[in-house]
């Protein structure tokens, strides 16, 4: 019988060489940028789609998004934080701002009502690209209780904020908080996320 | 009539800001809880790591959702990339000329109205033009610049279009293909330029010795 094995960290799956192509980025280099273009884009659209719900607003975001990655990358230090993640939070920030930003929310507010169906948390698990980094993912998120599952998934993918989570979810602001930070040491326990 | 004063409860205050680590790595908090953590974080010996970890993880919860956008979205982000380059290329060489040890000044109204200055390097045998007021033109002309040497006179590039109603600085030009001797003219040319001057300068600039 095979032994299990602990689930690989990021670091070893080839996030050293992205560390380094930003680090390149920082200083200018085009073609370094190219190669994190490459490496990067997917996930970032990905996201940035996820939580827009809209292809061509996803695609203006992403586009802010890379270009604020080649402006900024010469702060991005490897010793504090991995560059995917360093991308990714540049991403979801981006994202998060189009959506609280009034215009898209009417916008959005028009097609969920005609989708007349609201966020609803496990879709993650239908909608995600059938990869092993989204099976990893899914199966630490079945770690998770259902309202720190619930409460991730509704501030992660649907960019809502903690106040809209506790609204949503029916419970009190403290529990949110308390269970989205719960929630995130458990998953990242579970994923072996190295920081 | 005022209340009376109802003191806080301590502990609360001191672990209260902590708890907000997970929502503020996910963007779950407004403007300015979002800046009050930020300065919780700048104090506290746990929450970066903490923050940083909470950081990863959701990555990966990005990374999950990864899909590949269209093809064109590439090309789009490199050139957008290309141009703010070259336009830091282009201003780093005109810091340069304008800090050259010998950077010449010549600078006169125009008969058109508004001011042009010219920065010039002979070392570098390049130039930088600016001017204030110059009157907007129609769309159908251009302000171009020459070198006027004995040899007659050289294009040196187009002015930026001057918007209409301001009296704003035109965005520097630097030009390259400066000769010892020469001067820096201004025409009004048929949009696009052209080879040689058709019309009168408005300003002829003479650089110092």
């Amino acid at each position: 019988m095979e032994p299990i094995r602990p689930a690989p960290k990021a670091r070893e799956r080839g996030g050293a060489d992205l560390d380094g192509l930003l680090t390149l980025v920082g200083r200018r280099d085009q073609a370094a940028f190219e190669g994190l273009y490459d490496r990067v884009a997917a996930p970032v659209f990905g996201l940035i789609r996820r939580v827009l719900r809209d292809s061509a607003q996803s695609e203006e975001v992403t586009q802010e998004t890379l270009l604020e990655v080649w402006r900024t990358a010469d702060r991005f230090d490897p010793a504090r934080g991995a560059a995917l993640a360093w991308v990714m939070t540049i991403a979801h920030r981006r994202a998060v701002d189009r959506v609280r930003s009034e215009a898209a929310a009417a916008r959005r507010e028009a097609r969920a009502t005609s989708a007349a169906a609201p966020v609803h948390a496990d879709e993650v698990a239908e909608a995600v690209e059938s990869s092993l980094e989204a099976e990893r993912v899914n199966r630490c998120l079945d770690g998770l209780t259902e309202l720190q599952r619930e409460s991730i998934t509704l501030a992660y993918y649907g960019g809502y904020s903690y106040q809209q989570v506790a609204a949503a979810l029916g419970v009190a602001l403290g529990t949110v908080k308390t269970r989205i930070r719960g929630g995130l040491k458990r998953l990242r326990d579970c994923l072996g996320v190295s920081w | 009539m005022r209340l009376p004063r109802i003191p806080l409860p301590r502990v609360r205050l001191h672990r209260a800001p902590h708890v907000l680590a997970g929502a503020y790595a996910l963007d779950a908090l407004g403007a300015a809880e979002r800046a009050r953590f930020e300065l919780h974080l700048a104090t506290c010996r746990t929450c970066p790591d903490e923050v940083r970890g909470f950081a990863a993880t959701a990555a990966e919860l990005g990374l999950a959702v990864a899909v590949t956008p269209p093809l064109a979205l590439k090309g789009r982000v490199l050139a957008d990339v290309a141009a703010l380059e070259s336009a830091r290329a282009v201003d780093a060489e005109i810091a340069e000329l304008l800090s050259a040890p010998d950077a010449l000044v010549a600078s006169a109204a125009t008969s058109a109205g508004g001011t042009a200055t010219v920065v010039a390097s002979r070392r570098a045998a390049a130039m930088v033009f600016t001017s204030v007021g110059l009157p907007a033109l129609p769309p159908a002309s251009v302000y171009e610049l020459w070198f006027i040497g004995a040899g007659g006179a050289r294009p040196a590039g187009l002015v930026p279009t001057v918007s209409p109603g301001t009296r704003q600085g035109t965005t520097p030009v630097l030009a390259a293909g400066l000769s010892s001797g020469d001067a820096v003219g201004v025409t009004v040319e048929p949009a696009g330029g052209s080879a040689a001057p058709t019309t009168s300068p408005i300003v002829v600039l003479t650089l110092p010795a």
